[in-house]
């Protein structure tokens, strides 16, 4: 008896862990379509905020909206059926044809999880062992533990081409006219439509003239209609798609790409990963060429094979640290490494003020990257069997023959940084009302007067200081608005029509900023009251980039006047706590660069949870 | 009515408007109405909310909209019964508006205006709208401030109302004959005597609504 028992408790312990280690995880369920996902690792950090405190963030509003209702009351993260054994993963991925976003989520009770999508309805499901609901547009698959919330969407021009084929095919006419919609229709437009078609008429090249009064049945759609329907079944064909492949076939992301596969497997908090290749950013650049010119197409995407960015998001009790590895394939490797490697510019840190509230340095050579650029693109253009190309070409060829080159690079180097220094009243004018005291009678007088206004500065490193300043002579002859004060230049009213633009061309630099102090008391640097050597060394030691952000000194010289109630109840929880943000980078090489991003915190808070909540809140309200 | 909410969001959100409310009322009961709004102290402010597709989920309209509706607003005026010489000027750089007309009788005024907000106001059915703000029987003038405006007033919120208390709200009226006295003590007759003013910030309308409200006698007042 004593064998079996034991023989039956191994067993069972085999088949657990055996179940634990292939049974279905929340990763398994990332579409491959996504593109961009962010992978949380360890949420139990959040499970110390309850729902009804996360749903108050401002941040949360849109998404509170979408998924939550008034069914939260009293309940926290823990209680929403979620497993925080398994990671949460959020995607977006978007292509020419459609968008989809959502995420996977590991779910320890079901009951308690349709407590929280209580609006979302059962459908039939085709895969055994998989659950299918839907609410509105969105969808959520159940497989085994864990979770798929996905919304896909066909692009409005998808839906516009697959409607207007079938539209057209049915022989109806131009459907902005048969809708009576006079969207950018008028009657001489109509009248246009006629006589082209009793041109084609005479030519024979139809048979009749379009006749747009002609009697519809009413059991066919109108083009909306149509649209609709359109839209519908595209949505619908992509989602069956999506999850052939997910349920049947098992194809995801986490099979198919062995670099998010690597990266999901770090022990981080959190992981990033963005693959550039099939971003649909980059591909709206080149969509003219897909259509008119697709080798070529296809051989301008192959610069960006292999650029795949893969981050790590670490959370420790006095800090937030995300470090990011933007991977390269060879050729776009070669440019940036070339455009990465200018010398610092170490005159930039004379320009920023010790006591700044954020600035960046960015450290670029323009001229090696274009070389570089010129060198592998150019072959792949010459390539081209394409008249229009050809044209193009030699037009650049020339081009890169005639221009002066030296001086071209040598007045915008690529080189710049920033800065920001809080918010302080600049000086403007107003007018003031006054009534004469004899008789009452009403006058206007121009005054001086003060509002607030976010001081910044901006600079770009040249080596040709002389070309930037025959333009300025030129503009100010051209307006009175524009004049050369002793070191700077003045361009008034520039920003918003009220306030002015300060210009200094000094020390290889030159700087554009609304801050008066620096233009009149400061044109070749604050001096000893610049950057300290610590932090200039900081800068310095950093690759093409560096940024430093003291949130503690932003959220303080923000003025409370700039909020309302509610957002200064948010932005008062940030103040007083210490935090400091910093970006370096790598060298870069053919391969990669490396960016590092760390936010120290200190100070009185409840949880390390609580203090990113915040935090994120108060960002999100700031630049809103 | 969403460009007046957008107005009046506009004004609570700069930090000093001026309003200037001029009436000349004749001896025989016609005269012209001057109405001044000036946001120049906050057009850096104006400009970068201008700048913005939405503020506060709503659309911001563009200068192009604003003066249309301007324009809108002065041909309803130019309409309305015993209004004529109705004359706009705006000023987009300074933001400072004006609006003046002449009228033949207070009630033809004060029927315009009534008719003006009830046609921008989506709720038609506004008892306010009742009430009369001014009277005049050739001797004596009453004016009163219209619940309207106050009820709008009290919908804003603290930092919009912190922002009005910034304002200057003057109210000016003038006769053809010398004032002998007012209601209001905060009222003041200008030297020449033929002119009333009130001054008061919007802040101190919600506050005090019976401020603004005020009896001008042109002769004494019977027994």
């Amino acid at each position: 008896m004593k064998h079996h028992h034991i023989t039956y408790l191994i067993a069972t312990f085999f088949t657990c862990s055996f179940l634990g280690a292939f049974g279905q995880r929340s990763e398994d369920l990332i579409p491959q379509e996504a593109v961009t996902v962010f992978s949380i690792n360890n949420i139990s950090l959040l499970s110390k905020v309850s729902m009804d405190e996360l749903i108050t963030y401002e941040f949360m509003e849109e998404i509170q909206q979408e998924i939550f209702d008034g069914s939260t009351q009293g309940k926290t993260l823990k209680d929403s059926g979620i497993d925080f054994d398994q990671k949460l993963n959020v995607f977006y991925g978007q292509t020419e044809r459609y968008e989809l976003a959502g995420f996977t989520f590991g779910i320890k009770d079901k009951k308690q999880l349709f407590s929280v999508f209580d609006d979302f309805e059962q459908k039939a499901s085709k895969y055994p062992g998989t659950e299918f609901y839907s609410s509105f547009f969105n969808n959520l698959i159940i497989k085994g533990n864990s979770g798929l919330l996905i919304r896909i969407e066909p692009t409005g021009e998808n839906i516009d081409e697959v409607a207007d084929s079938i539209w057209y095919e049915r022989g109806n006419e131009s459907p902005w006219i048969e809708s009576g919609s006079t969207d950018g229709m008028d009657g001489d437009f109509q009248e246009e439509i006629f006589e082209e078609a009793e041109e084609e008429a005479a030519e024979g090249i139809i048979e009749e003239i379009p006749n747009v009064d002609k009697q519809t049945s009413e059991l066919e759609k109108n083009y909306y209609e149509l649209r609709d329907s359109v839209q519908v079944v595209l949505q619908n064909q992509l989602l069956d798609k999506l999850i052939e492949d997910l349920i049947a076939k098992n194809i995801s992301l986490t099979s198919q790409d062995e670099r998010f596969r690597a990266q999901l497997a770090h022990t981080s908090d959190g992981i990033f990963y963005l693959d550039n290749s099939r971003s649909a950013q980059n591909l709206k650049g080149l969509w003219y060429f897909q259509t008119m010119f697709p080798s070529l197409y296809q051989d301008l995407r192959s610069l960006y094979s292999g650029n795949v960015l893969l981050g790590d998001l670490t959370l420790n009790e006095h800090s937030v640290g995300f470090n990011m590895i933007s991977n390269y394939g060879e050729e776009l490797g070669e440019i940036y490494q070339n455009m990465n490697s200018a010398k610092f510019d170490k005159h930039v840190l004379d320009y920023i003020h010790e006591d700044n509230t954020a600035f960046f340095t960015y450290n670029i050579d323009l001229r090696k990257a274009y070389e570089k650029a010129y060198e592998i693109i150019m072959p792949i253009l010459e390539d081209e069997k394409n008249a229009q190309i050809s044209a193009n070409v030699l037009t650049i060829e020339l081009l890169n023959e005639f221009i002066n080159k030296d001086a071209l690079f040598n007045t915008y180097k690529g080189s710049m940084f920033g800065t920001f220094n809080g918010i302080k009243k600049i000086k403007t004018t107003k007018i003031e009302f006054y009534y004469d005291e004899e008789t009452f009678e009403y006058g206007e007088k121009e005054v001086e007067a003060e509002e607030d206004m976010p001081i910044f500065t901006v600079g770009f490193t040249t080596a040709r200081g002389d070309i930037p300043e025959k333009v300025l002579n030129h503009l100010s002859r051209l307006t009175s608005r524009f004049h050369e004060e002793d070191g700077y230049w003045v361009y008034e009213d520039a920003i918003l029509e009220s306030a002015p633009l300060y210009m200094i061309n000094a020390k290889g630099l030159f700087i554009f900023t609304n801050d008066e102090d620096l233009a009149m008391n400061h044109t070749n640097g604050y001096g000893s009251e610049s950057l300290s050597k610590k932090e200039r060394k900081r800068a310095k030691q950093s690759g093409f980039m560096y940024a430093k952000i003291d949130w503690a000194k932003a959220i303080d010289r923000f003025p409370s006047d700039f909020f309302n109630d509610r957002q200064n109840e948010i932005i008062n929880a940030m103040r007083g706590k210490t935090g400091l943000m910093e970006l370096t980078t790598s060298k870069t090489s053919k391969e990669k660069t490396s960016f590092d991003l760390v936010y120290n915190f200190a100070g009185q808070y409840d949880s390390a949870g609580k203090y990113l909540l915040d935090l994120l809140n108060s960002i999100y309200v700031i630049v809103k | 009515m969403y460009f007046l909410g957008f107005l009046l969001g506009l004004f609570a959100l700069s930090s000093c408007i001026e309003i200037s409310d001029d009436l000349t009322v004749h001896n025989d009961g016609s005269g012209s109405w001057k109405y001044k709004i000036n946001l120049s102290s906050s057009k850096l402010k104006i400009n970068s909310l201008l700048a913005l597709d939405s503020l506060d989920g709503k659309k911001v309209p563009s200068l192009k909209e604003i003066d249309q509706e301007f324009q809108t607003i002065k041909r309803k005026l130019e309409a309305k019964s015993g209004i004529s010489n109705v004359i706009l000027e705006t000023n987009y750089v300074d933001y400072i508006f004006k609006i003046s007309c002449d009228f033949s009788s207070l009630q033809n005024l004060q029927a315009a205006v009534k008719e003006l907000v009830e046609a921008e106001n989506t709720d038609k059915n506004l008892p306010e709208l009742g009430h009369n703000w001014i009277s005049w029987d050739g001797e004596k003038l009453i004016r009163s401030i219209p619940e309207l405006t106050l009820k709008k007033m009290n919908e804003l919120n603290q930092e919009e109302i912190n922002n009005l208390k910034q304002g200057i709200y003057t109210s000016i009226t003038r006769f053809d004959k010398p004032v002998v006295k007012c209601d209001n003590n905060a009222a003041m007759i200008s030297k020449n005597k033929l002119a009333v003013m009130l001054k008061t910030n919007p802040y101190s309308l919600i506050v005090n609504p019976n401020f603004l409200e005020n009896t001008i006698y042109l002769s004494n007042p019977k027994n």
